[in-house]
């Protein structure tokens, strides 16, 4: 079946912001997609509200909606663009779900069809009862379920076996992902007082398969009914822990081949009883001891495990199905590797992967438990020849503490909890538990991984025992061979890494470099996909073009390090190859579009660490090296790579100087002699210190450790026993580095300025505004691009600065500078000698390719462009928060980052921008009857002129105490409500329920104790999808924007272009 | 230290296991992940040193596999890791003492990508498994023997199946268990070896199946002349080996081709629909020739169009390249053996 030919013009769905769950897979698949749509002629329109994606880009799609997701929007499009086919396949459940909404709504069928799977075989798929419906009809098995009811469930629950069960409620607060209990007595109590308090619920009770393995296959199945298994993979943590929070093994290694295809064959059923067309997703519960097997979930779209499944076998999954989705089948389609094959086969491994996920504790304060719900941000995934150098290059790229030293040092009743309970450090509680001597069945049965793996992971513990402190291992190579990195090794033999890694290349111990190739060798592939193995012959001679440079990307998706770092490596590699340079990308994050073959000439599938970069520097014959687009793992290295290649290998800053910038103290220096204004600061050393620092410093201030290390423990003290405490972490958490107290500039304006320049001349890109004042971190803060923002004495300012700047620190390509500006002036925040969180979104508000600019002035090819010209529309970015998932972090903002992404609001006017942005953020943005205020003393009167508006409205105001005796006192009417359990009645809680709120304005004094009191106010509205605004100017942004019920339009990007 | 030596003069150092003697025979590999077992006794590997492409082999323990036969039929094995190398738990000493008392010896530590790629490009060899890294004595044709004979059992043996009034005839050229089972499923069975006498009675089909070797070799002119005569009398099915033995019949020709196919991944297509087949054959049949001998092609590789099944519908033959059977791989094509069956019926 060939195209067809009744496709003239695609509308793919994008999955929005980044969330926990939703991340920069998507922006992989929809890539894909969008590339492969056009590749056949046809037009790909994109829906996207999240600038950061490198699919917003006129590169990858031919027509960009950066709009909010929403069937109005959609219809919108079809209509301005003729869309005659839609694609919902690629952009995770958001995409999904507005697919559903628009056949619910009518928007499929007249003239519009969406392509794959049909909207009844996405409701089989994921509508549970449904679904298990039908998996009884074909004879697949489930585990059995039940709803109970107040009434019914006494005898149901007598009637049930004795197992643990899972007991979901039908309207699951705050996205909990359901409680599991041990026994059918620990059921029978739950109901009760779960009926008590909610007599008019149900719960949904489910047999629960805890402990089992398991089991993920991913499917393609095209219109002719073929149907393939791309994969399998196999879960290291038993059920009862989410895949997304597992450790994950492709292909599997512990199943037998009889029950490889008896889920195979199932997974094949399965996907034919649903009508699959395109990729789907089957997870499926094992009993090996029985050889039986449950039918858990399927996913009737392209996943994340289907990113990791094309990343780690080499099958492009989203391009292969948008392809079969536009009309062909499998045997028509090319394998896009090997590029001489059929794509209608499976791949064959010859090597084996090993996913980690990475979780976002060191940013949100939570207990480290995981579980059935998804609380990870990102992942890492490492290839080897065996199991054990796969974990360990696994292991190196998650660039955490522990990954580089692998102890945990912690006595014994606190590491069997960690075997016990899972959580994020259990990989590391095994290693520790073997390296301490708990024998493995013990470690088996209190974790329920198969001894099989801890057996592989004995055998790296076994190697490192040996090491002896003070000298370079004997057993060196042997090490090396089971992937352990020069950093662990250095940790266990007392050495410095950097010298074992002199000493491993003068022993010429270098690893060699293999192809991925889909095939296990079987037929020639002519695409560089490689990883590198102490196991074998290199295969590859390096590139052999001079024109060569080696891109670094970001690695892990993390709190601060995500999505929009991979747009710039994206950019950059792309920006390179038009420049005649051939790329090689090193990168280990499986989800994103860096580690795509399609888009550099050569791909190295590697850890981020200075190892692993030092080893392809010297494979590739030492060619010159870009670390601006890999966050702060680039700079982190940067010293290191020039101590051993010299400064010049570095395109762009020169280390030294991104040294001087980083060392908090020499830039503080560099600062004051350039006489620019900074917020005054102290070097603290010690505790000492600390007690004297606040007699020079005035509260509040800024605490935070003196060299940048992403921005992380970094926090505002209100007062002085706070900030002794904090001194005294940060001393504990960063012994190497003093602590650094710099005054907290209060009602000052925060603004991001990007910049490109070439150690002199300088184009400034943009300077986005913030609308909190300053204190949030820039990445949480909402921001804003558009005209007049600023003032024109400020640009030229801010420009006599960046000149300054430029100079001082020879900067060259891409810089990023924060600033706070008050009726002091403008003051000196931070500076990065490389491309920031904010470059995406400053290169889609004034459409220019903002990298490639960088790129030339960093490489001295093109002379400094013209200033960019004030932008002539309103773009608001927005950050997008996962505090839903950690119940016991508190919503409020600090200078430690703590969003995951962000969504893009544009508009012809700002109050347009803003009440997109707020729409992206929250759907339920729109001004309903009722609002409730709790604003604490100091920020009272900042609320007058809002609650005025509010009430001109008619809008109904209920207030806390203290804040309603204010507003009586200034004449405003509201409704007093009591703080949640207050005896007095209404609380917040019952107006929550009762009323029709549209937004709590909470506003928390921020000190000590004070900050505690609203906490439950904030994680009710969270659990209701209430916007809690706990600043003053975005609420006072948001209700304005909200009063004038502006027109909100979709827009192809380039109209924002111009007025 | 045991040595893996090739007929292009490159020799490879690794760690022994299984029987501690030489072994010879034609290096060969597969790309399957998984069924280690049933790779190993597979009587179609019976003169092949069989390298498996895979890294990790014998994660679990044997219990969990499936035996093709009742001892390895590879004349040795060339693993990356079939768990010498693991310390701890695997499942070594079980595979290597299965392999110790049948006289097969082992290789272990191999890079087996290289491998691979030596025989991707130079075709398939002769090889030496041996405690000696000088063997170079690669004269002999591992091939040349009748590899059959010592796979099959030498007398007639009757399966009944109750539930079917048919009688198939087995022609048992080296057959997998599992090509025994699956038609045992279908119909009585009269299995007899390829070089007895094939009893005179009434057939309602008669089966050819795989088995190792070249199929133009004089040990199989006997089966060869015996199908030939039966075509156009009774249904004739094959599998594998089979297929090229009733090509043989026809006047067809085959090849040996460049380094075979063995694996479970590659998709078998009629021209519009494809699966996913298990492959053991370094013969294939040449498509020209069995054309012109009013053979059809019916399915054929996916990437590069070699025969994977054949029928000639007027005289009741239809065969297949790949395995159905399965054991390893995918279970796809099981369909083969319920259209014999409606054949049968019909």
């Amino acid at each position: 079946m060939p195209l067809d030919t009744r496709i003239k013009k695609v509308l793919i769905i994008g999955s929005g912001p980044v969330v926990i769950g939703q991340a920069a897979e998507f922006d992989y698949s929809g890539s894909q997609a969008c590339l492969a749509v056009r590749e056949e002629g046809l037009t790909a329109v994109l829906l996207n509200p999240n600038p950061a994606t490198i699919q917003t880009d006129h590169s990858i799609a031919d027509r960009i909606y950066i709009e909010p997701i929403s069937a109005e929007t959609i219809g919108m499009i079809i209509r301005k663009e003729g869309i005659d086919s839609v694609i919902a396949s690629v952009g995770g459940q958001t995409a999904l779900n507005a697919a559903m909404q628009m056949h619910r709504s009518g928007l499929l069928g007249s003239g519009v069809s969406l392509l794959g799977t049909t909207p009844a075989g996405i409701e089989a798929a994921e509508n549970r009862n449904m679904f298990h419906e039908l998996m009884k009809r074909i004879g697949e098995p489930v585990p059995d379920s039940a709803v109970l009811d107040r009434v019914s469930f006494p005898l149901a629950v007598e009637g049930m076996g004795e197992q643990s069960y899972i007991v979901r409620t039908s309207f699951s607060l705050g996205g909990s992902g359901g409680v599991i209990v041990d026994n059918r007595k620990a059921l029978k109590s739950y109901c009760e007082t779960f009926f008590t308090e909610n007599p008019a619920e149900t719960l949904e009770v489910e047999q629960s398969i805890s402990g089992l393995v398991e089991i993920e296959y991913e499917m393609i199945r095209d219109q002719l009914d073929n149907c393939i298994s791309i994969c399998n993979m196999e879960n290291l943590d038993p059920m009862g822990v989410h895949t997304g929070e597992s450790i994950v093994v492709t292909p599997s290694q512990t199943l037998s081949d009889i029950e490889i295809q008896m889920m195979r064959t199932a997974a094949i059923k399965i996907v034919r009883a649903l009508g699959i067309i395109g990729a789907c997703n089957i997870q499926f519960a094992l009993d090996p001891a029985t050889e039986r097997y449950y039918v858990v979930e399927v996913n009737p779209r392209t996943s994340r495990s289907s990113a990791l499944a094309s990343k780690a076998s080499g099958y492009p999954i989203a391009r292969i199905s948008t392809k079969i989705l536009l009309g062909y089948a499998l045997p028509e389609i090319r394998n896009p590797l090997t590029k001489n094959t059929s794509a209608a086969f499976e791949p064959s491994l010859d090597y084996i992967t090993v996913k980690i996920p990475r979780w976002p504790f060191d940013k949100i304060s939570s207990n480290h438990r995981i579980g059935v719900q998804m609380r990870s941000v990102g992942e890492v995934m490492g290839i080897g020849s065996n199991l054990e150098e796969a974990l360990m290059k696994a292991v190196a790229s998650l660039d955490t503490t522990e990954s580089r030293r692998l102890r945990l040092y912690k006595p014994r009743e606190e590491l069997l909890d960690l075997l016990r309970e899972p959580n994020d450090l259990r990989l590391f509680a095994i290693f520790e538990a073997l390296i301490t001597g708990i024998p493995v069945e013990t470690i088996s049965s209190l974790t329920g991984y198969r001894p099989y793996f801890i057996e592989k992971m004995r055998n790296i513990t076994d190697e490192l025992n040996k090491i002896i402190i003070g000298s370079i291992p004997e057993n060196l190579r042997e090490l090396k061979v089971l992937g352990v990195s020069d950093s662990i090794i250095a940790h266990f033999a007392r050495l410095d890494d950097l010298d074992l890694t002199r000493h491993r290349m003068a022993a010429g111990m270098v690893p060699a470099y293999r192809i991925i190739d889909t095939c296990s060798a079987e037929f020639r592939s002519s695409t560089p996909y490689m990883y590198s193995t102490y196991h074998g012959k290199d295969e590859v001679p390096p590139a052999d073009n001079e024109r060569k440079i080696i891109v670094l990307g970001s690695g892990p998706n993390r709190i601060s390090q995500g999505l929009e770092f991979d747009y710039g490596s994206v950019k950059a590699t792309k920006a390179l190859i038009s420049m005649g340079f051939e790329t090689i990308m090193v990168n280990s994050n499986p989800e994103t579009v860096s580690t795509d073959f399609d888009f550099s000439s050569r791909l190295y599938f590697e850890p981020l660490t200075l190892e692993h970069v030092v080893n392809i520097i010297i494979k590739e014959g030492r060619p010159r090296i870009m670390i601006q687009f890999s966050g702060q793992t680039g700079q982190n290295m940067a010293m290191k790579i020039a101590e051993l290649f010299g400064e010049d290998i570095v395109v762009g800053t020169s280390p030294s100087d991104i040294y001087r910038i980083e060392e908090r103290t020499k830039f503080a220096a560099a600062v004051d002699a350039a006489g620019l204004l900074q917020p005054s600061f102290a070097v603290v050393r010690n505790e000492e210190d600390a007690e004297h620092v606040f007699e020079r410093i005035h509260l509040p201030v800024i605490v935070r450790s003196s060299f940048i290390i992403g921005g992380r423990s970094m926090d505002i003290v209100y007062d002085f026993r706070d900030g002794i405490q904090r001194i005294k972490d940060v001393l504990t958490a960063f012994p190497e580095h003093p602590v650094l107290i710099s005054e907290y500039l209060a009602n000052s304006v925060e603004m991001d300025v990007d910049f490109v320049s070439d150690g002199s001349a300088f184009m400034i890109c943009g300077i986005s505004v913030h609308l909190e004042e300053a204190g949030t971190h820039s990445g949480d803060a909402i921001s804003l691009l558009g005209p007049s923002l600023v003032s024109s004495e400020t640009r030229l300012e801010i420009s006599r600065i960046v000149g300054i700047l430029v100079r001082e620190f020879r900067l060259r390509g891409i810089s990023n500078l924060q600033i706070a500006a008050n009726e002091r002036g403008i003051f000196i925040i931070e500076l990065n000698a490389r491309s920031s969180r904010s470059i995406p979104y400053v290169s889609k508000a004034f459409g220019i390719d903002v990298i490639h600019a960088g790129i030339s002035m960093a490489l001295g090819l093109e002379q400094p462009i013209r200033e960019v010209a004030e932008p002539t529309s309103y773009f608001c970015k927005i950050p997008i928060f996962p505090f839903k998932r950690f119940p016991e972090s508190d919503v409020l903002l600090s200078p430690e980052m703590k969003s995951t992404g962000e969504g893009l609001g544009i508009g012809k006017t700002m109050e347009e921008a803003v009440s997109k942005a707020f729409s992206i953020q929250n759907p339920s943005s729109v001004i309903g009857d009722s609002c409730i205020l709790s604003v604490s003393d100091s920020n009272k009167p900042a609320i007058l002129d809002l609650v005025g508006r509010l009430r001109d409205e008619g809008i109904t105001i209920f207030a806390t105490p203290g804040t309603h005796f204010f507003l009586k006192k200034h004449g405003i009417r509201s409704v007093l409500v009591f703080k949640i359990g207050d005896k007095r009645r209404p609380t917040i809680k019952d107006v929550l329920e009762n009323q029709d709120i549209f937004a709590i304005i909470n506003v928390p004094e921020r000190s000590g104790g004070a900050v505690a009191d609203g906490f439950e106010i904030r994680r009710m509205a969270l659990g209701k999808n209430i916007p809690v605004l706990t600043n003053i100017r975005s609420a006072n942004a948001l209700i304005a924007s909200l009063l004038k019920n502006p027109v909100l339009e979709a827009r192809e990007i380039a109209c924002y272009y111009s007025s | 230290m045991y040595y893996l030596c090739l007929e292009d003069g490159s020799t490879f150092a690794g760690t022994g296991f299984g029987a501690v003697v030489p072994a010879y025979g034609e290096i060969v590999f597969t790309t399957s992940m998984s069924g280690y077992l049933e790779a190993i006794t597979d009587p179609s590997y019976r003169g092949q040193i069989l390298v498996f492409a895979f890294p990790t082999i014998a994660n679990y323990p044997m219990e969990k596999g499936i035996m093709e036969a009742g001892v390895p039929h590879v004349a040795g094995l060339v693993t990356k890791e079939g768990h010498a190398f693991l310390t701890h738990g695997g499942y070594s000493s079980q595979l290597s003492a299965f392999l110790s008392a049948s006289g097969v010896p082992a290789i272990d530590g191999i890079d087996t990508r290289e491998i691979v790629l030596k025989i991707r490009e130079k075709g398939s060899m002769r090889a030496w498994i041996s405690p000696d890294p000088d063997k170079k004595d690669f004269s002999i044709d591992p091939l040349a023997q009748d590899l059959i004979y010592p796979t099959v059992s030498h007398r007639i043996e009757r399966i009944r199946n109750p539930n079917s009034g048919k009688r198939i005839l087995f022609v048992n050229a080296g057959s997998k268990r599992s090509v025994i089972n699956r038609m045992a499923d279908l119909a009585s069975l009269t299995v007899v070896p390829y070089d007895l006498d094939i009893p005179d009675e009434k057939y309602d089909a008669i089966f050819i199946s795989n088995g190792p070797g070249d199929p133009d070799s004089p040990h199989l002119r006997k089966v060869i002349n015996y199908v030939r005569d039966r075509i156009g009398e009774t249904r004739l099915y094959g599998i594998c080996l089979g297929q090229q033995i009733i090509a043989l019949a026809y006047g067809a020709k085959t090849y040996k081709m460049h380094f075979g196919h063995r694996g479970s991944n590659h998709a078998v297509t009629d021209g519009k629909r494809i699966r996913i087949t298990t492959h053991n054959h370094g013969f294939a049949v040449d498509s020209k020739s069995a054309e012109s001998k009013g053979i059809k092609i019916t399915e054929w590789d996916a990437n590069d169009g070699t025969p994977e099944g054949l029928a000639d519908e007027k005289n009741m033959v239809s065969s297949v390249q790949y395995h159905p059977e399965a054991s390893p791989g995918p279970h796809d094509s099981m369909d083969f053996f319920r259209q014999i069956a409606r054949e049968l019926d019909s």
